[in-house]
């Protein structure tokens, strides 16, 4: 693990690009004027890095991800994921995603949610049936396949939702919170095979988190946005070798860096 | 014995307590009956003529069963093509309300003109039911979870797509609820279109033959078997729509309310050329069908000739001093009955915030009576007003009474728990709670009923005038259609479906004033 990190100093030409986000602001209007979402702001993710989003809430994270994904369009500059427009490169199949909310299908099962993005894109399912149920497997839903989403709990919904994001192969996976819901011991141990399927594909991964240990134990850097207006603050490297194991939350190092990130969060210029 | 079972065993006692004291009226006292015949004996009569109620029965029931299935066919369609498009929802609203306003039974008698066999009465059923199924499939389809149209979209999916795997699904609790509402509507229209097609077979033609016989045992027991078959419509699809409702809401609240459809968007030209379209596309479909169908004009003329009728020629004048006498006598009562049955039920309604228990026994009774076929009211109200102007009062009133209710009721209940109990924090009661938090917030549902009821109103004067009273327009259309003076029929259908569409938008006119304050 090499070039993990690399941001607005220059790429190095052998670690290709995956993401870049070239001065892409957002404003809403809303009935009581504009509201600036964004601030023009640029980031470069190389491929198979995990990059972390964090800052308070209303910075912006969303609306990053969301424009990432092709659902915002950014007001000026550009955003290119392996050089092709987000809506072009979403029809690939290449993209997975997990919103803040679950956003399921309240009358499909978690089978038929899990397999929701393959019929969207067109890809048959029966032959994709043994990986679905891995999926389901891996988020620790084993025996949910037939449930609804009513009868699950809300972190069980946000696990199907994981699955489901996963369930495309993708090459780039954009994370809103997705552990929100969870309590902190199934946290810890979505966030280790959160490194394991990252680890095994390479998936160039952005995770908006609120979790400051989280964002340290699983990714190569983290960016620290500010609100009013949202913009990047700051961008801190993860230099801890991988894999990384639970020990790591434990270490004077770890602990060292989560303080330098809230010293970051809270540092000048964030809205009080 | 659980709550639920306990009121259940207090309804069926309450309902036999009604029966007993009904018995007792309608067999003991004189105007009893005269007015309430004894259940005892609608039944005896009942089962006396119970090979005219297989007849009769089975020709309605066909008829409105079919009626059912081609107006809901195209709602299900019109509804498709309006959300894929909804400048054709703009286009086509001109034929929409009009199909929503249009006093039923005027219609009957211009379908005679076009159609034979049983078709008028069913496509008649049909042109009811469109209303309420397209608007209540367009609103399902239209009401998409916006995480799940962004969901589809984050894997590059389109509008096919989204409608295959979202809307089609999300539409289907909509849906069911609006074959519910049109189910009793189906059988109103097949027995609106029997009065007026001369069928010899169904509960129209019942009624109109029992009429004039003076056995009050006879009327009531059409009135409620009518009552019957129309509730077992609604109640077939009760079910269903329930069921379907709980798989289909989402089990978290959206954090975004979903966009607004930007009908209003565009420049005034836009909207001014829509609206334009909107007004001319009846009249153009008007045309369209005499012209196609090539009925001779002088049994169905296009719209051009209909107004010239009106207008020009020896016989106009003469026209319109007749359609002025019947509107003169129609409209003050359309007016009154429904003004008065706005103004009981809100007085109702908010007399049952004071006192709740009387809101839980009236709600059910609401409900039910909310879809009975106004036509199934026509015998009791002959039975207790006679013939005279009363008769249409009443009748109006029954009419715009029970849906008015239901909705204001609604009203009431979506006062938000904080407004009364900050009303109650500061040591007000029930009464200042109506007054300040109440009533202020139900006006938005005042209006609401008023629109819905007002082309109601309109109908039930006009069936009451044409069974009954045999005054006002509804006479003047029996009269024409008896004399084969076709022109007058369709000047009369033309000014009718005006004036309900008029008083549609008038109510939503002053609606939009007010509640934008
Ligand atoms: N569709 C929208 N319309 C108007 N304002 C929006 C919209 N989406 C987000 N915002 C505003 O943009 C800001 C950033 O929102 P968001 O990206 O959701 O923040 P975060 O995810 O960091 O909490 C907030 O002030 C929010 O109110
Ligand atoms: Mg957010």
């Amino acid at each position: 693990m090499t070039y993990m990190t690399i941001n607005t100093s220059p790429t190095p030409p052998e670690a290709a690009v995956d993401l870049i986000i070239d001065q892409a602001g957002k404003t809403f209007p809303t009935p009581r004027g504009p509201v600036v979402a964004l601030a023009p702001i640029s980031l470069k993710v190389t491929r198979g890095s995990f990059v972390a989003l964090i800052g308070p809430s209303g910075c912006g994270k969303s609306t990053l991800l969301r424009m990432v994904a092709g659902l915002e369009q950014p007001d000026d500059g550009a955003i290119l994921i392996r050089s092709k427009h987000p809506e072009q490169f979403r029809k690939e199949g290449e993209l997975g995603i997990a919103f803040q909310d679950p956003a399921l299908l309240p009358w499909r099962n978690v089978f038929a949610n899990v397999a929701f993005p393959l019929q969207i894109l067109g890809r048959p399912i029966k032959p994709n049936n043994e990986k679905i149920r891995a999926l389901i497997d891996l988020v620790g839903l084993k025996g949910y396949e037939d449930a609804l989403p009513s009868q699950l709990s809300g972190g069980m919904r946000q696990r199907v939702a994981i699955a489901r994001s996963l369930v495309s192969d993708p090459s780039v996976l954009l994370l809103d919170e997705p552990f929100g819901a969870l309590d902190q011991i199934l946290r810890r141990q979505m966030n280790l095979e959160l490194q394991r399927i990252w680890a095994a594909r390479q998936t160039t991964t952005l995770l908006v988190t609120h979790g400051i240990d989280e964002a340290v134990f699983l990714a190569d850097e983290v960016v620290v946005m500010h609100a009013k207006p949202g913009r990047i603050a700051e961008i801190i490297k993860v230099p801890f070798a991988r894999p990384r194991t639970p020990d790591l939350f434990s270490s004077p190092e770890f602990h060292a860096l989560c303080d330098t990130l809230t010293a970051a969060l809270h540092g000048p210029g964030a809205a009080a | 014995m659980s709550g639920a079972t306990r009121e259940n065993a207090r309804i069926v006692f309450g309902v036999l307590v009604v029966l007993a004291i009904w018995e007792f009226l309608g067999s003991q006292t004189s105007w009893g009956v005269a007015m309430f015949p004894a259940p005892s004996r609608i039944l005896a009569q009942a089962f006396a003529d119970r090979e005219l109620y297989w007849l009769h029965g089975l020709a309605t029931v066909r008829t409105a069963t079919i009626g059912f299935v081609f107006g809901c066919a195209a709602a299900m369609l019109a509804a498709l093509l309006f959300c894929l498009s909804p400048s054709l929802e703009l286009a086509f609203r001109g034929v929409n309300i009009a199909l929503f306003a249009m006093p039923a039974i005027v219609v009957g008698p211009l379908l005679v003109l076009f159609f034979n066999g049983d078709w008028p009465q069913t496509i008649l059923a049909a042109l009811m039911v469109y209303f309420p199924a397209m608007s209540a499939t367009l609103l399902g389809l239209r009401q998409v979870d916006p995480r799940l149209a962004d969901l589809v979209a984050a894997y590059g999916g389109g509008e096919t797509k989204l409608m295959l795997h979202v809307r089609f699904r999300g539409a289907l609790p909509s849906l069911f609820a609006g074959f519910r509402v049109a189910a009793p509507l189906a059988v109103l229209g097949a027995v609106l279109g029997e009065f007026g097609s001369g069928t010899r077979w169904g509960f129209g033609a019942f009624l109109l033959s029992a009429l004039p016989q003076g056995n009050p045992a006879r009327l009531w027991g059409i009135g409620l078997a009518a009552s019957l078959i129309a509730l077992a419509g609604y109640a077939l699809f009760l079910l269903p729509a329930r069921r379907l409702a709980a798989s289909t809401s989402a089990v978290t609240l959206s954090a975004v309310s979903p966009a607004a459809i930007a009908v209003s968007s565009g420049g005034r030209l836009r909207r001014i050329a829509f609206a334009l379209v909107a007004l001319a596309l009846p009249f153009l479909l008007w045309w369209l069908m005499v012209t196609l169908t090539k009925v001779s004009p002088i049994i169905a003329p296009g719209p051009v000739q209909t107004i010239l009728f009106l207008f020009e020629g020896r016989q106009a004048s003469a026209a319109r001093h007749a359609l002025g006498l019947a509107l003169g006598q129609t409209l003050p009562v359309a007016a009154l009955g429904l003004l008065a049955g706005l103004a009981f039920a809100f007085v109702l309604a908010a007399l049952s915030l004071l006192a709740p228990a009387l809101a839980r026994a009236l709600m059910p009774v609401a409900m039910v009576a909310q879809n009975m076929p106004l036509v199934a009211v026509v015998p009791i109200v002959t039975l207790v007003f006679g013939r005279g102007v009363t008769a249409s009062v009443f009748m109006a009133v029954l009419v715009v009474f029970f849906p008015a209710y239901v909705l204001l009721q609604q009203g009431f209940t979506t006062v938000p728990r904080a407004a009364s109990d900050l009303v109650a924090t500061y040591g007000g009661g029930r009464l200042k709670n109506l007054v300040f938090v109440a009533v202020p917030y139900s006006i938005g549902h005042l209006f609401a009923a008023a629109r819905l009821v007002a082309p109601q109103a309109l109908l039930g004067v006009m069936v009451a005038e044409w069974l009954l009273t045999g005054t006002g327009l509804g006479n003047l259309l029996n009269v024409s259609r008896g004399g084969l003076d076709y022109d007058m029929i369709w000047a009369g259908a033309l000014i009718s479906i005006l004036i309900s569409v008029a008083a549609y938008e008038a109510v939503g006119l002053i609606e939009r004033k007010v509640v934008r304050r």
